[in-house]
């Protein structure tokens, strides 16, 4: 088998080079899609558990409560038998304002309590900070990792300015770090300052982020747990570093699952191109393969050669993918961490590394790609006969089985697959993919005796107008069934694929455009905090009667959002004062109407909730949602259900009065301004900044900025989808580039024919164009339906099986009008230059060519 | 070594062709034979049923001992591997391979030691005059120069019966002649027993049996006087 491959099989590739580059790339593109993914997401979860755990130090429990945790809480706790140490903590990520020094880490601890929590590891002659008393009588002192310092040049006593939420604020280094331990957290970008001058840098008023706890030593952590739950109270999270370490976790790993879904997608279309390119070779080798079987090769001796051959490209593209991969997996850890920094605030700054389990799987998958699409092929082959290999045409006038079976497998699959996705039989990830798994298997029956009809018709159709290239064309696709259906496969799977999340990109984003439109309809909004998902800053509840009395200011409401775990999942509890925002926002009621939610939230301490919401708990009106509040437990019973988009894991609306009366918070996200009709929106805006400057910082925006504002961080979000569907692409025009050098290199000796019998070279030249043109339509034509199928399939069982919500369908005609206008380009393209090389060609050469 | 027996075969299609309507042979081994006959006869397919490429639709196809009928396709395989060798009108050379690595095919495929190999192919390309040409490539060589880098192929192996579709048909008639006495010199020498289909009558008088086929049928059988010689 060696002495074959060295030979036989590398002598092909030498005389194929470009072909074979083409296929390889189709594995490279899949696998480096899947490296790089893994690779950043892999990084990104080890920093950050990494940071968690750093910073948790010797803390065995940690306290948490959405909004944050009130002091007093400390003291309580304190007095709370089995403790040994409690430790406040306030956590924020900001930007120096020398952005090339990447994030930067604050954490605000109680520098004296807090040795008990964590080593220090302070530099310098007294290994301990220059003068502690300095430190804390000087709120703007701070504490750099060395490795930090030596970055940004500085030395002890020198200030660095960072973005803080009331502007750029300058922080004096007054003492340094050794990198280790703790140090080393957030990759060495840390910054330690006094937990008190935290609260007042980023606004958290009387509160801290968490208190981290140590526990005396005859104290389990469970013990420590139920004693801390019982003291504290449902609305506070206790919980293991560990726990919030995997809880992060599984948060970034849901967040990247799409995009393995992606690189499955561009892997799936390689499979194809290896597919086609080894049933051209197969064919092309019709002749070497008769003459081994004449000598006594085995038909699995020319199976397991041709498969051989398909594993060594297989190790290629997965050794060339991995690399590629490791290239671009750092811009991906860049694209993620800035994501999930501002969904989730959290994010890790690393550098990637390829690890040896995402090389191996890498290296899996580039083989059974390319085992997978070569096996067909390969199977082909062993079963010629020598004498038919020895008969010139016979292989390409071989007709394909019989439609009828294959349509009826691709029908009742495709059918199947339709209808479990319309009425689940029990629903969760499983069935999905089985779902995903039927329809690409209907597709893939129905794509070749469909495409042959369409063709038949679109020759037909084609021949009226230009009938010598149409007759050309047709005779060439018409004629090599198994060829042509096997091209316009790689390209409908690879459209289908495209139009399918394009499809879903454009359906969800003009869903939220919508909601935005409906929903965001005052003047101005006035933020405290650039980061909407995370704020690092709130405001006072009695700013709202400030702003009633500027001039031009109709009506205020105070929107706040909590962010409590319900049934494991992080929900959104936003509260407003209802009765004004009905008046001049359009709800979209699912369930109730626009009265029984007034009356409902108003006068009757009820709640609203989100349509994604209702369907992920399955709640409806009538019905109640528990919800963990400071005091205890609340129970609120549902009003109505209204499509809303702010959460993807489910929003529960409350009317302002009675989050003020449970949660005990008064503190406010943003304001929604209403103005008067004859107010000037610029000068009513001068008035809110001029009314806070100095006080708070504000981010003030008109209706218009604050659309643009969220629907960049709309588009912010698809940005890898966006590049996976990219890449997808590149694979399809790949595909599409590769089928038709090959398809045209396959007819070389039916040119020569044809230019024996007095074809000239231009209309030989024209009809290869117009098939290329045909195939490209043709591929098009089969990935409307089917990549709108797809679109509604994410829009739909997909969408609500990940976010509760059923998107509504948009067809994507930017990217259809998009396809229209390259394909027939590329597609032109491809075939212009092999059209013109068989137009060259000498007859006799085209005549004997094999 | 060679016995069919009522040999029949059809070949399905829109309308069914019949191309060996009852074949009854014998051929013994170190025979030298030519089957000659016209344009659809039925030669090659009886050639390809004698070294099992093929299958007839019925009776036997019985070849050292073998019923080839009732061979599976890898049986055949393996039969051919170290029973038959061929050669052909078109050489059926591999254009990327040199000269050596062509003639050292068939031991590859049988998994034969690289030093047994070597040593077989510098004799097989020996035999043939061909050891100065062993590197170059079959399109570097002259039309005499490849069917006898083919016939070298078709030694390398000792198999005991030689196959030949048409060997002098690509050739002018001096190289035609050095091919055909090459190959009655290893029937001579080696005992192999060869069995040539052909159009040319120089070819079929180089025999010592000459079997006349038409319409599928054998209608002549019978040595040729001075044939073999």
């Amino acid at each position: 088998m060696r002495f074959l491959l060295r030979t036989l099989s590398l002598s092909y590739v030498r005389r194929h080079l470009a072909k074979t580059i083409l296929t390889l790339l189709g594995v490279v593109v899949g696998v480096a899609t899947f490296s790089s993914i893994e690779s950043a997401k892999g990084t990104l979860v080890k920093g950050i558990r990494s940071t968690v755990d750093r910073v948790a130090g010797k803390a065995q429990l940690q306290i948490i409560m959405e909004g944050g945790v009130p002091e007093e809480v400390q003291e309580q706790v304190r007095a709370l038998p089995g403790i040994r140490a409690t430790s406040p903590v306030i956590e924020q990520i900001v930007i120096p304002e020398k952005g090339e020094l990447g994030s930067l880490m604050v954490i605000g601890i109680d520098l004296l309590g807090d040795r008990e929590m964590r080593d220090y590891g302070f530099e310098g002659d007294d290994a301990d900070l220059d003068d502690p008393l300095l430190f804390l009588a000087q709120p703007d002192s701070a504490i750099f990792t060395r490795q930090f310092a030596e970055k940004a040049g500085l030395k002890s006593g020198d200030s660095l300015a960072i973005k803080a939420p009331k502007g750029v604020k300058l922080v004096k280094a007054r003492g340094l770090l050794t990198p280790k331990g703790f140090a080393e957290a957030f990759g060495g970008n840390l910054m330690v300052v006094d937990v008190y001058a935290a609260q007042e840098l980023f606004g958290r008023g009387r509160r801290f982020d968490r208190i981290d706890v140590r526990l005396d030593e005859g104290t389990s952590v469970a013990q420590g747990i139920a004693t801390l739950e019982k003291a504290l109270g449902p609305a506070y999270r206790v919980e293991t570093p560990g726990k919030r370490g995997e809880q992060i976790e599984k948060i970034v790993t849901n967040f990247v699952a799409g995009f393995n879904i992606s690189s499955g997608f561009a892997l799936a279309i390689g499979i194809f191109l290896i597919f086609n390119a080894f049933n051209v070779a197969v064919n092309r080798r019709r002749r070497d393969i008769g003459t081994l079987r004449a000598l006594g090769a085995t038909p699995r001796q020319v199976q397991l050669l041709f498969l051989a051959e398909a594993l060594v490209i297989g190790i290629i593209g997965g050794i060339l993918g991995t690399l590629a991969g490791s290239a671009f997996s750092q811009a991906f850890l860049r694209m993620m961490g800035q994501t999930s920094e501002t969904l989730y605030g959290v994010t890790s700054s690393g550098t990637v590394r390829l690890v040896p389990l995402v090389v191996l799987q890498s290296m899996f998958l580039g083989v059974a790609a390319s085992l997978i699409g070569a096996w067909g092929p390969a199977l082909s082959a062993s079963r010629i006969s020598p004498t038919e290999a020895f008969a010139k045409g016979a292989f390409q006038a071989a007709v394909p089985g019989r439609s009828a079976l294959r349509i009826a497998a691709g029908v009742a699959t495709l059918g199947s697959a339709v209808v479990m996705a319309l009425k689940p039989p029990f629903g969760g990830n499983p069935f999905i993919f089985v779902e995903l798994l039927l329809g690409g298997a209907g597709i893939v029956l129905l794509v070749g005796p469909l495409s042959r009809l369409l063709l038949h018709h679109l020759v037909q159709l084609v021949t009226r107008f230009a009938p010598v290239a149409g007759r050309l064309s047709g005779d060439a696709l018409l004629g090599n069934a198994r060829r042509t259906s096997g091209t316009i496969m790689a390209m409908a799977l690879s459209l289908t694929f495209v139009l399918g999340l394009g499809g879903y990109m454009g359906s969800t984003k003009k869903a939220l455009e919508r909601w935005m439109n409906d929903s965001l309809t005052c003047e101005l909004f006035v933020r405290a905090s650039a980061n909407f998902n995370r704020p690092d800053f709130l405001f006072p509840g009695g700013l709202r009667d400030e702003l009633l009395q500027l001039p031009g200011v109709k009506s205020v409401e105070s929107f706040r959002v909590n962010r409590p775990l319900y049934q494991g999942r992080q929900i959104q509890v936003a509260s407003i004062e209802i009765a004004p925002l009905l008046e001049r926002m359009k709800y979209d009621f699912t369930q109730g109407d626009v009265e029984t939610m007034r009356r409902g939230l108003t006068r009757e301490g009820k709640c609203a909730v989100s349509d994604n919401f209702s369907r992920r708990y399955k709640l409806g009106i009538g019905q109640q949602v528990e919800l963990a509040a400071p005091g205890g437990k609340v129970r609120f019973t549902i009003a109505a259900v209204v499509r809303d988009y702010a959460s993807d894991q489910g929003t529960v609306l409350l009317d302002r009065s009675q989050f003020l009366r449970y949660w005990q918070d008064d503190r406010v996200d943003i304001y929604d301004v209403s103005l008067h009709p004859d107010a000037n929106v610029g000068q009513v805006r001068d008035h809110i900044r001029a009314r806070l400057a100095g006080r708070y910082p504000a981010l003030i925006s008109t209706r218009q900025e604050f659309i643009a504002e969220i629907t960049k961080a709309i588009d912010a979000f698809y940005a890898l989808t966006r590049v996976t569907l990219f890449l997808a692409l590149l694979v399809a025009f790949l595909g599409i580039v590769t089928a038709l050098l090959i398809s045209v290199a396959e007819r070389t000796r039916e040119i020569g024919i044809l230019k024996a019998l007095g074809a000239l070279p231009a209309q030989l030249a024209r009809g290869i164009v117009l098939e290329a043109l045909l195939l490209a339509l043709a591929g098009l034509v089969l990935a409307l339906p089917a990549g709108n199928l797809f679109a509604s399939f994410m829009e739909g069982p997909l969408a609500e099986l990940f976010t509760g919500w059923i998107m509504p369908h948009f067809y994507p005609w930017e990217i259809l009008l998009q396809l229209t206008i390259a394909l027939p380009l590329i597609s032109a393209f491809a075939a212009w230059v092999p059209a013109r090389q068989a137009g060259r060609m000498k007859i006799v050469e085209a005549i004997e060519y094999e | 070594m060679l016995k069919l027996h009522d040999v029949i075969k059809t070949y399905a299609g829109k309308s069914e062709v019949k191309a060996l309507a009852g074949i009854n042979l014998a051929i013994g081994t170190g025979e030298m034979v030519a089957i000659m006959g016209p344009s659809g006869s039925g030669k090659s397919t009886l050639l390809n049923l004698l070294g099992g490429l093929d299958v007839p639709t019925s009776g036997q196809v019985i070849v050292a001992g073998t019923d080839l009928a009732g061979e599976s396709e890898k049986g055949r395989s393996l039969f051919r591997r170290s029973t038959v060798s061929y050669i052909f009108q078109a050489y059926h050379l591999m254009p990327t391979l040199k000269v050596r690595q062509n003639v050292a095919l068939p031991l590859h495929l049988a998994g034969m030691a690289a030093t047994v190999i070597e040593e077989k192919v510098t004799r097989a390309l020996q035999d043939v005059g061909l050891e100065a040409r062993g590197n170059h490539l079959p399109d570097e060589l002259s039309g005499g120069e490849r069917q006898r880098a083919a016939i070298a192929r078709a030694l390398v192996t000792d198999a005991p019966l030689l196959l030949a579709d048409e060997p002098t048909g690509n050739l002018d008639s001096a190289r035609g002649a050095e091919i055909l006495e090459l190959l009655r010199t290893i029937n001579r020498e080696r005992g192999t027993t060869i069995v040539i289909v052909t159009h040319d009558h120089n070819a079929a008088s180089a025999c010592a049996r000459l079997i006349r086929l038409r319409d599928g049928r054998v209608e002549g059988d019978s040595a040729v006087a001075g044939g073999g010689v």
